[in-house]
């Protein structure tokens, strides 16, 4: 491992009981890292043995030149006295103090008269009156108790912050306004900050690292724009929410064009088992990017980025071009959701999102064309596991 | 009216009290937060007391305490104490039948503390005996007030165990319970009356208190 930069976070977990858990990663000071994946992947178990609430069986924490955490070499450091804030799911309020009291119990090493004044500070921070501030957590709303438990957790002026499916009890009103809380404390605080997720749209929009985790292991970990244009496996692209995935079986190098190195051919199929060999009338070949990591006659996997997908009427013969049916049309709002099945590709359905006026021409059964953009075809290989 | 029966009585509940309320705190915590093999017996053994006849509790302890058994005869020999007929031996027994109105209540009030409560103080930089003492304490407080009114009540009106280990020696294991019985056995039931009516009233009072202490605990969380 290189040297640790700065207060950077640094963990390295690696157990297979009580339950199996494999990662590793880091976040900068001033970066936001979410772990996203389903429910039962291990995330909040990662969480705790950040914070200390849970020992891996092997592994490493560390922030900065503080070692809180480290098998190998006996250290483990309990969260009393881990500079950790931790903001948990269901925010975890002492039911029989107010706003102000929950806020001083994390302040318990000042004087008494400071406690208060430091309490009465964060909450200021985070925007609670004091009115809401003297309130008990029952008496306050979803959004206002995640406030104080955001206050709680900055109390301790923490080296780390940590967050636990932060937005996933309070309402769509005072979710954008703790985005722009979180917003403004990642540019103040300058600590690393991993929030635990399964809402994809939150971690895109909050975070610049996201680390995708299934069954206690990291699937990938990048930038939330990479991993949604490349994602690593099927897996991750079903985990990271991409609808337009496809199967196929990888045809080579496309040398017949010659003048552009770096494209190659797949061969569009249903993914049912035995459809590798379909016959050529009934299978549609793409020419789509290759990086020359496939062997020919490999199964694959690919995706399409929604920007890649247009809807045009008049019918044209370029290459991703394909006549297609309406099947299913709905409208939601400013959106709509559309779903097309393709003329020429094996039984695939398209779904792409349009908003705007487009889609009201649109009816179910109705003929249409669709374009899409090669370029931002992404392929991956099938493993043999799955 | 047996004042020194009343006053026995009451010096009987508090010692009882004093003693069982820490222990069954520990072991009411201990109860709500650990799993274990076998802990199914043991929440048995801890609610037995208060099924069993009090003649059979009586008995069982009669025979373990006496002067004939080995745990009385130790006694004895180390402490020089006896362990039935006197107020050591009501003490105990007392003990013993109050185990289950003092664990359950306390383990219950503890099982209803969310859990995440006491990792929420750690984090928040809280020892074990500071999250105890700031935030166990206070929401298992309405569960412990009812297991000590329910003791102490308890404590005042039992008859069957205490009959069977201490007797009833004025002053020093006839208890308010026991003097009542033998007034009636007297034929004396004006004194009968009076006692039990006062007994009726302190129990009733007691219970209310803490019926009462408990709901207003309860909507201020």
């Amino acid at each position: 491992m290189n040297a640790v930069t700065g207060r950077e976070l640094v963990v390295e977990v690696e157990q297979a009981q009580p339950m199996a858990l494999s990662a590793q990663f880091r976040c900068a000071p001033g970066e936001m890292l979410a772990l996203v994946g389903p429910s039962g992947a291990g995330k909040t178990s990662m969480l705790r043995i950040m914070a200390g609430l849970m020992r891996p069986a092997q592994g490493r924490v560390q922030v900065g030149g503080e070692v809180w955490c480290d098998t190998a070499a006996g250290v483990f450091v309990p969260p009393q006295k881990r500079h950790v804030g931790l903001v948990f799911q269901n925010y975890a309020l002492m039911p029989h103090l107010s706003a102000l009291d929950n806020v001083a119990l994390a302040l318990m090493h000042l004087p008494r008269e400071q406690r208060r004044e430091r309490a009465e500070h964060w909450l200021d921070h985070v925007r609670l009156t004091p009115g809401q501030q003297a309130r008990r957590p029952a008496q306050l709303s979803g959004g206002e108790q995640q406030r104080v438990a955001v206050a709680r957790a900055l109390a301790r002026e923490p080296a780390l912050l940590l967050l636990d499916e932060p937005f996933s009890a309070v309402d769509q009103m005072s979710r954008h306004g703790l985005y722009a809380l979180l917003a403004e404390l990642r540019r103040e605080l300058d600590i690393p900050i991993v929030l635990v997720t399964h809402d994809l749209n939150e971690a895109r929009l909050l975070c610049d690292q996201l680390v995708v985790i299934d069954t206690g292991r990291v699937l990938q970990q990048g930038a939330p724009a990479s991993i949604h244009r490349a994602p690593r496996n099927a897996r991750v692209a079903d985990l990271v929410g991409i609808q337009n995935r496809f199967h196929g079986v990888w045809l080579g190098p496309d040398d017949a064009s010659g003048d552009a190195d770096g494209w190659g051919l797949l061969r569009w199929t249903s993914g049912l088992p035995g459809d590798a060999t379909v016959t050529e009338g009934h299978s549609t070949v793409l020419r789509v990017r290759d990086k020359g990591r496939l062997d020919k006659g490999q199964a694959i996997n690919w995706v399409i980025h929604g920007e890649g997908i247009q809807l045009f009427d008049t019918p044209a013969q370029a290459p991703g071009d394909f006549c297609a049916s309406v099947t299913e049309l709905r409208h939601l709002g400013e959106i709509t959701l559309v779903t097309l099945l393709l003329d020429q590709a094996p039984g695939a359905s398209l779904r792409l999102t349009l908003s705007g006026p487009q889609p009201m021409s649109l009816a179910p059964g109705q003929r249409t064309c669709v374009r899409l953009d090669m370029a931002l075809v992404h392929v991956m290989p099938v493993r043999s596991a799955g | 009216m047996d004042w020194s029966a009343l006053l026995l009585s009451f010096k009987l509940a508090a010692a009882t009290l004093a003693i069982l309320l820490p222990a069954g705190l520990l072991a009411g915590r201990w109860l709500a937060y650990t799993a274990f093999r076998g802990k199914a017996w043991v929440e048995a053994l801890v609610v037995l007391p208060l099924v069993l006849p009090p003649t059979v509790l009586g008995y069982y302890l009669l025979v373990s305490l006496g002067g004939a058994s080995p745990v009385g005869q130790w006694a004895r020999q180390w402490l020089g104490v006896e362990l039935t007929f006197n107020f050591t031996g009501l003490l105990i027994a007392s003990l013993v039948f109050n185990i289950p109105f003092m664990v359950q209540p306390v383990q219950r009030a503890f099982e209803a503390v969310p859990r995440n409560l006491a990792e929420a103080a750690a984090v928040s930089g809280l020892g074990r005996w500071q999250t105890f003492r700031m935030v166990e304490l206070p929401l298992v407080w309405p569960g412990v007030l009812s297991a000590m009114v329910l003791t102490f009540v308890h404590t005042l009106g039992e008859f069957g165990v205490v009959l069977m280990v201490g007797g009833s020696i004025p002053g020093e294991t006839r208890t308010i319970a026991i003097a009542i019985y033998d007034q009636v056995q007297g034929f004396n039931l004006e004194a009968a009356n009076h006692m039990s009516l006062v007994l009726l009233l302190l129990s009733l009072v007691a219970v209310g208190f803490s019926f009462v202490a408990s709901a207003r605990l309860v909507r201020r969380s």
